[in-house]
């Protein structure tokens, strides 16, 4: 009887993610479709992989290129809304040296002589015009220039803040594969125009695994400031955020997974250690 | 993060709302502390610290301190067992059943001789030389599950845990091992990285000699000979058959040992380890040579 439950249990959880194989198959030639199985290093238990197609930027129309797995734990991890805020709070933070300065009673001009006697005259005593209680008198507590706000988020905070961000732009169809950056011109319209019949949104970060970029994208996004290149290694939160869309190249989402899942399987007792500024 | 229903429902959830952006994150509630101390009826009066005393000014009493009394901890006698503690050697638990689990995690690969080193590496044991820590006391806890056939090198053990390590047909050193060396085994790559050439391990102290050349403790300095028939003795008396290490598939393996001088398996004092360049540079002057041999 058990077994029989069980069986049940599998074959509806595994109903979810297989019609969108079947789908595949049946609306694509498939002569064209290349569908790799993947060696997992850290295969993935309790949840399938995520299947996500790989597409072209070199037609204005989107053609499936094919079929491609992502590791769950990666791109299919708990949504945590919290860490992702927190690690936008740690990113706009940790390079921001406030400016803001107020003078002291000391620091403003003046104020040296007592401005009437002690005794005498009915009037409240006072030592300096340029005393806080004065108009035009020092600050007390005001913020002082030079203010580093400069925190480091606990290391696994950051990389589930990646896997939260990679996850949740999957679970809105705001992330795409490519298979690579190659595009036929130059013009920033093609791209534009690309962008505008896929409906990616104004905004898209096209993330790469290498630092050089293909000369016609590079070129072409040139004067687009809403559409921006960045090598895997700089991929962040608050930028996957700031923009609509992520495209990754295939090779960069692999690299990305190859790398949160290493460091989500090894010994990270150096990089959870205290931060201390001559560490870098 | 959360099981695996709560993760596909949540996920599922946020394909039907807003594009998760900048303008719509939030932490959780109540993460904050509010940095402000409240006034009045939002928790003023005496904000929590009590009425009078070192409780509300928050200047509290050292530990130990009784208002004046003969404190407690100096009513007793001197204790004198613990006469110089401080300076004596200590030997950081980690037990049998600790070893087992690494080994079953495969933290821990028994193929080679184990030392501190690559016990350290496995994560569940740490020491720090500078506390007078001078590496592993091997405990029994866990001796009777202990099913592992592996050579290793402790800094302390007892009979029992020698006893469970040979019964399984695996061997059992105890080393000595001064506090450089203990640093640079603690964490070798900073050591490499660092430049300098592999020193010679120091002999032991005085007080430690007898320990690590005795048959019983299978010290490293001891004589092999009267090792193994020590090995004989403990079989007999804990009542298991010895394995004959002659006859063992992983003969090589079982009797690698390390010179009493050298700290690294594989590597001899005066070697440079280049990490950048993958490399050994060995030194080749006649002078270097006598002072490194050991």
């Amino acid at each position: 009887m058990t077994s029989i439950l069980i069986k049940a249990l599998k074959s509806i959880y595994i109903s979810v993610p297989s019609q969108n194989a079947k789908f595949a198959t049946s609306a694509i030639c498939s002569n064209t479709l290349s569908i790799t199985n993947k060696e997992w290093k850290y295969p993935p238990t309790f949840t399938k992989p995520r299947e996500v197609w790989i597409e072209n930027l070199d037609t204005i129309e989107e053609k499936k290129l094919g079929l491609f797995e992502l590791h769950p734990t990666v791109y299919g991890a708990t949504p945590r809304i919290d860490i992702i805020h927190r690690n936008v709070i740690w990113q706009r933070k940790y390079r921001w040296v406030s400016w803001a300065h107020t003078k002291t009673r000391a620091e403003v001009r003046g104020g040296g002589r007592k401005p009437w006697p002690q005794k005498g005259l009915g009037k409240a005593r006072h030592g300096s015009i340029r005393s806080p209680l004065f108009r035009g008198g020092g600050v007390i507590h005001g913020p002082r220039a030079g203010n580093t706000h400069f925190f480091m988020l606990p290391f696994h905070l950051r990389l589930y803040g990646l896997t939260s961000t990679l996850s949740a732009k999957l679970a809105q169809d705001d992330l795409h594969v490519v298979k690579d950056l190659d595009i036929p011109s130059d013009n920033s319209e093609y791209l534009a125009e690309l962008i505008l019949s896929r409906n990616w949104g104004p905004s898209v970060l096209i993330v790469d695994d290498t630092d050089y970029a293909p000369r016609n994208i590079t070129v072409a996004t040139g004067n687009l400031p809403h559409v921006n290149l960045m090598p895997v290694y700089g991929l962040n939160v608050y930028s996957m955020l700031k923009h609509d869309t992520l495209i990754l190249t295939q090779s960069a989402a692999e690299k990305i997974e190859d790398r949160i899942l290493q460091l989500l399987h090894s010994d990270t007792r150096k990089q959870q250690a205290k931060f201390k500024l001559d560490q870098v | 993060m959360g099981s695996r229903q709560i993760t596909e429902k949540a996920l599922t959830m946020l394909r039907s709302l807003p594009r998760v952006s900048l303008g719509n994150i939030r932490d959780n509630p109540g993460y904050k502390k509010n940095p402000k101390r409240g006034r009045g009826q939002h928790g003023g009066d005496k904000h929590g610290a009590g009425n009078k005393g070192s409780g509300q000014r928050q200047n509290y009493m050292r530990l130990g301190y009784e208002t004046g009394n003969n404190p407690f901890y100096l009513r007793m006698p001197h204790e004198h067992y613990y006469k110089g503690h401080h300076l004596r050697r200590q030997y950081p638990p980690f037990s049998l059943h600790e070893l087992q689990l690494i080994i079953d995690k495969d933290r821990l690969d028994i193929s080679k001789p184990i030392d501190i080193a690559s016990i350290v590496k496995s994560g569940m044991y740490n020491f720090t030389p500078d506390e007078k820590h001078f590496g592993i006391n091997l405990t029994d806890v866990g001796a009777d599950c202990f099913a592992a056939k592996i050579n290793i090198e402790v800094q302390w053990a007892s009979e029992q845990v020698i006893a469970a390590i040979e019964k399984m047909g695996g061997v059992i050193t105890t080393a000595y091992y001064d506090p450089h060396s203990l640093y640079l085994l603690r964490d070798p790559k900073k050591f490499f990285e660092s430049g300098q050439s592999i020193p010679r391990r120091m002999i032991p102290p005085p007080d430690a000699i007898e320990y690590y050349t005795s048959a019983k403790s299978r010290g490293y300095l001891a004589d092999p000979e009267e090792i193994s028939k020590d090995r004989l003795r403990l079989a007999q008396k804990y009542g298991y058959e010895l394995h004959v290490l002659e006859d063992d598939p992983n003969y090589e393996m079982l009797c690698e040992r390390k010179d009493p001088r050298q700290i690294f398996y594989g590597l001899e004092p005066g070697w440079v380890i280049n990490l950048k360049d993958q490399c050994i540079l060995k030194p080749k002057d006649s002078e270097l040579q006598r002072f490194f041999a050991s």
